[in-house]
């Protein structure tokens, strides 16, 4: 396949969806700023990691993705590292240690892990594809996958933690894991659980804690309490309507009683000032993309292509479950963002580079029958 | 299994993963987002209006202005309430320097200047409910704490009450100390103070049970006062004022943003002119207190014990029922109650025997004694009882047949006596007014044989003529807690003593003694109403009110209630039974009424001692009123025959064209003529030589 064929397979419906989703964000960051003057730059630098990315992204889409299998291992042994530095010498922030100051940008190295641990997984399993189901190969991922979940755990993040741990877990089902391994699995986690009820939760800090607690029985009286953000996020998107305040109108945003709003609640910010209809589209853009994705994996040459594809899949669509279930209050806060729209540039980066990989796998295989049209 | 099928199948193929899978997939994205879609349609759809609601609250913040409170003066415009500003110092969180260093010299220096720590007690959540602004002990620290929290764009008071130097320097610094400002807020102060005090009342904060009416009115729980007694309390509607009004739009921190509605502007309140003659006040105060004084030292030499410290003056034009003055003591400080109401101090006032707290001119229920007499009197002369030149024999004591009803047999016999223990022998009409004689006015009142016709007024009737004159009923004066006395019957007596009226109830309340009870303003009023041949004016305390800027709103009108000389009120009896007809009081009935109340003060009379070398033209009414109430009883003084006086004296004057009458009242006065009658004397004199200097001085300047 020539250059001219390879673009021809270029995936132009979802390269669509995800700028306009980006360029939406944008919009969405830059009326969350409400006139707070620490937020002012945050469209411009958004946008300026919107251009990274979709550079990022390009280039990726350029190379073949096989590629990848020679670079997860220097690119999973590099992200390791800078897990390790957050750890020892992170910033402080929120009290956890999340962030790396490059002196240019703050790097948020648990973002890169996720595309690091799908890349790697998707060449282990890619490479044990006809042995999955076996203790040994199985053990084997749960060290590669705990090598870097292990940090960021420590930092401490859960939610990114279990995002990690739910990639390996959905990657090992569909690479066909038998059911009685799942079946132990379940009944490792009901012990595990049951476990952590009985000491109460010893791997949890006690802001983790107040979250679930918060979530499960909500303090009815509370005004400026812990459930104050998710209240008002509830108040926004509830006050949207049909058609929303309009954009930069949303009393909720503007007037700053909706909190984190450029960022884990920017989804109620778009519910407030667009309605449920704008809401609907943003959403189904994303199941869009996300169903692009598993059926790029669906239709790749190979197996590590698959693996790759489905991978980003699940984690958009694991992280835009969250994100929006927060924001409806119908899960605990996470600090998981929405894909594409929250303001981030590692996360943004990350997302765009792994659509870059996508279109890689979809240009190099080619069309079926009952394939992707176009 | 599938799975094991899917690799079977393609083990010679290139190996892949576990298509059929992806349903499952393509399942659980497709329930949750559908999920979702429904949640979203739920809260912004179904509820969506209630979530505006709260959005709208959030956003829009209704803000009360206050206004300010209308001024009280007397009718010559001495003030006796007005308002004073006080200081607060506050500090603004969001205004203060961001850099924490510069944050906590500020704090160190206001500390020095406010004399209160920079850091003292623990927030936490109870604490920082419990907490409210001026009554606390944090310190600075710990208040801007809490405030940073709750309100950082609002000010909120540190130190409150501080003196007019320290908001000075405060103020000052202003460039030095962002954040940290001047709040000037104003209290209510009474010139006049104790002087006044059981007139005016005294502000307190909006009470509990009259929340919801005041809220309704716009005033703000908390911030607001509102009168607690006196005319502040009986006027609050027109001295109170409206607060003004804006509704705006605040962001999170409570900044405030714009205004969504046009602001409305307070409406202060109207400065009210009392009929009160401050002056005139004073010399009524300083008599009684003085009188009391003398008679309590006098008492403490003979008993060892002193006489009492309870009285009432009231003095009243009777020409238009303007009050012109009206003491009750004790009173108390209503200048201690200017910031807050003190605890201790209310209720100490509260468990005082003597009701400090009480304007016992309106509210306290008295015997009145022998000043009633003049209802009786007027009855039983307007009735054909007695006629004006006829006497009666009152040979000191009499016995009577008690009967409890018409023909019933004899079951006991009492005697009545006369304070005179001699007796006055044949007594005519302005004779027994003049000398008081009881035995006089129990025969006209309560029949004795056949000496008086239609064996006398009887209750019934003379209940007509007591609240033709004013008793048994509200005056209707423009203060809270007035009570209306009591005109007891035959219907009440079983009602609420469950006893038969007896012919000694009659021969009692005929003198105004027994059942009978009455305000002092309630007998100041009977006695001007008489004073004034028979024109019964309404009471009143509001001579004008005018707006802030002077414009008169209402100026007072006289206004008559009745004239028992044309009116028709007094019902007929027969018996006890009512005939449906009316009719009024002969003016001849009034005259020798007048007469008889002259003779008082001439030789001869019950006060004319007391009035030796009068140049006023004083006429009145003695009253020594036998009482036993919890008080006395507790002391044991309710001696049987022998029970402990009040002592009243009620006098008008000039008694040929009247214009002042005057009460005097003493708890426990044991004579009114020697207690009562000096006071009268001397608040009279007072009004006319300061009426003498007042035209002598309007005079040259042709002013007023």
């Amino acid at each position: 396949m020539n250059t001219r064929d390879i673009w021809r397979r270029f995936d132009i419906p979802l390269f669509a969806a995800v700028l306009l989703l980006c360029i939406f964000g944008i919009a969405l960051i830059s009326s969350a700023i409400a006139g707070n003057p620490t937020l002012e730059g945050h469209p411009k630098r958004q946008a300026i990691f919107m251009l990274i990315g979709l550079v990022a992204l390009f280039a990726s889409a350029a190379f073949d993705y096989r590629i990848w299998q020679t670079i997860s291992k220097p690119f999973y042994i590099f992200v390791l590292v800078l897990l390790l530095v957050v750890f020892i010498m992170g910033a402080a922030r929120f009290g956890a240690a999340r962030w790396l100051e490059t002196g240019l940008v703050t790097l948020q190295p648990a973002e890169l892990a996720k595309i690091a641990i799908i890349l790697s997984l998707s060449s282990f399993f890619a490479a044990n594809i006809s042995n999955i189901n076996n203790w040994a190969t199985i053990g084997k991922s749960i060290m590669l996958t705990g090598g870097i979940v292990l940090w960021i755990m420590l930092q401490p993040n859960l939610s990114t933690s279990i995002v990690i741990l739910v990639i390996w877990a959905t990657m090992l089902w569909i690479c066909g894991l038998e059911t009685k391994y799942i079946l132990y699995a379940v009944l490792f986690f009901a012990v595990f659980i049951g476990l952590s009820f009985a000491f109460d939760f010893p791997y949890l800090a006690d802001y983790q804690k107040s979250r679930i607690t918060n979530f499960l029985s909500p303090d009815e009286n509370a005004r400026y309490g812990d459930t104050y953000n998710v209240d008002q996020a509830k108040i926004s998107i509830g006050s949207g309507g049909w058609f929303g305040n309009g954009f930069g109108q949303g009393s909720q945003v503007q007037l700053r009683f909706l909190k984190i709003r450029h960022n884990d609640f920017i989804f109620s910010v778009l519910a407030h000032e667009f309605g449920f209809v704008g809401t609907v589209i943003v959403l189904a853009l994303l199941v869009f993309i996300i169903v692009r994705c598993f059926m790029i994996a669906k239709e790749a040459p190979d197996a590590y292509g698959s693996l790759i594809a489905y991978g980003f899949g699940i984690l958009m669509a694991f992280q835009t479950m969250v994100n929006v279930g927060v924001n409806l209050n119908v899960l605990p806060v996470t600090g998981l963002t929405l894909p594409f729209i929250s303001y981030g540039g590692s996360s943004l980066v990350s997302m765009l580079l792994g659509i870059g990989i996508v279109q890689s796998i979809r240009m190099r295989s080619s069309p079926k029958e009952k394939g992707i049209a176009n | 299994m599938i799975n094991n099928n899917n690799n079977n199948n393609q083990q010679y193929e290139k190996p892949t993963i576990a298509l059929n899978r992806f349903r499952w997939v393509f399942l659980i994205i497709a329930l949750v987002f559908m999920f979702y879609v429904f949640t979203l349609f739920d809260l912004q759809i179904i509820q969506g209006a209630s979530f505006r609601a709260k959005a709208e609250e959030n956003r829009v913040r209704v803000i009360s202005i206050p206004t300010q409170r209308g001024m009280i003066y007397d009718r010559n415009g001495i003030l006796l309430a007005r308002n004073v500003p006080v200081f607060h110092v506050t500090i603004t969180p969001a205004s203060l320097p961001a850099s924490e260093g510069k944050t906590y010299e500020i704090f160190r220096e206001l500390s020095v200047l406010l004399d209160m720590p920079v850091s003292r007690g623990e927030v936490n959540d109870e604490t920082s409910a419990l907490f409210t602004p001026c009554y606390t002990d944090f310190g600075i620290e710990q208040i801007v704490e809490i405030s940073s929290t709750l309100w950082p764009y609002s000010a909120t008071r540190v130190k409150c009450n501080v003196s007019r130097e320290v908001a000075m320097q405060v103020t000052e610094r202003n460039n030095d100390w962002p954040g940290v400002d001047i709040e000037i807020d104003s209290v209510r102060e009474y010139p006049t103070g104790e002087n006044t005090a059981e007139l005016i009342g005294f502000l307190g904060p909006i009470p509990e049970v009259m929340l919801d009416y005041y809220t309704e009115q716009g005033f703000v729980s908390g911030r607001d006062k509102v009168g607690y007694m006196g005319v502040e309390n009986s006027l609050q509607s027109i001295l109170g004022g409206t607060n003004g009004k804006r509704v705006v739009e605040v962001n999170v921190g409570g900044e405030i943003l714009r205004d969504i509605e046009e602001p409305i502007e307070p409406v202060p309140g109207q400065d009210v002119y009392l009929t009160i003659d401050y002056r005139l006040q004073k010399a009524a105060r300083d008599a009684l207190v003085s009188e009391l004084d003398i008679w309590n030292q006098r008492y403490l030499e003979w008993r060892g014990e002193i006489l009492s410290t309870t009285g009432v003056v009231i003095a009243m034009n009777v020409k238009t029922g303007e009050i012109l003055a009206m003491v009750s003591i004790p009173s108390y400080e209503n200048n201690r109650m200017a910031n807050y109401i003190p605890g201790d101090y209310y209720e100490q006032l509260s468990v005082d025997e003597a009701k400090p707290l009480l304007n016992k001119a309106i509210s306290s229920e008295l015997p009145p004694g022998s000043v009633y007499k003049m209802a009786t009197a007027i009855g039983a002369l307007n009735e054909g009882v007695i006629g004006p030149y006829d006497t009666v024999y009152d040979p000191g004591v009499i016995t009577l047949e008690q009967k409890f009803i018409e023909g019933e047999r004899v079951t006991m016999t009492q005697d009545y006596v006369c304070w005179y223990e001699i007796g006055h022998g044949d007594v005519d009409f302005v004779h027994g007014i003049k000398w008081s004689c009881n035995v006089y006015f129990y025969k006209i009142g309560g029949g004795y044989g056949d000496e008086v016709a239609d064996n006398g007024l009887g209750i019934w009737r003379m209940n007509e003529y007591a609240h033709a004159i004013g008793y048994g009923q509200l005056t209707g004066i423009e203060l809270p807690g007035e009570a209306d006395g009591l005109l007891p019957n035959p219907t009440w007596k079983r009602l609420n003593q469950g006893e038969n009226w007896a012919t000694g109830d009659t021969y009692l309340a005929a003198v105004g003694q027994g059942y009978v009870l009455a305000t002092p303003l309630q007998v100041l009023h009977s006695i001007a109403t008489l004073s004034n041949n028979g024109q019964h004016m309404q009471v009143t305390l509001v001579s004008k009110t005018t707006d802030a800027e002077g414009n008169i709103i209402s100026s007072f009108e006289p206004k008559m209630l009745w004239d028992i000389t044309k009116d028709e009120l007094i019902e007929s009896y027969i018996g006890n039974n009512k005939t449906g007809e009316f009719k009024a009081v002969e003016p001849y009935v009034l005259e020798f009424a007048k007469r008889g109340m002259e003779e008082v003060t001439y030789p001869g009379g019950t006060a004319s001692d007391l009035f030796e070398g009068d140049d006023k033209k004083i006429a009145g009414k003695t009253g020594t009123a036998e009482y036993c109430d919890d008080w006395a009883n507790r002391e044991g003084l309710c001696v049987p025959g022998n029970w402990p006086a009040h002592a009243w004296f009620v006098g008008y004057a000039p008694y040929d064209d009247p214009e002042i009458a005057v009460v005097a009242f003493i708890y426990n006065g044991s004579e009114g003529s020697a207690v009562s009658a000096p006071i009268v004397r001397r608040v009279i004199d007072f009004y006319f030589e300061q009426k003498a200097i007042d035209e002598a001085l309007a005079l040259p300047g042709g002013g007023h």
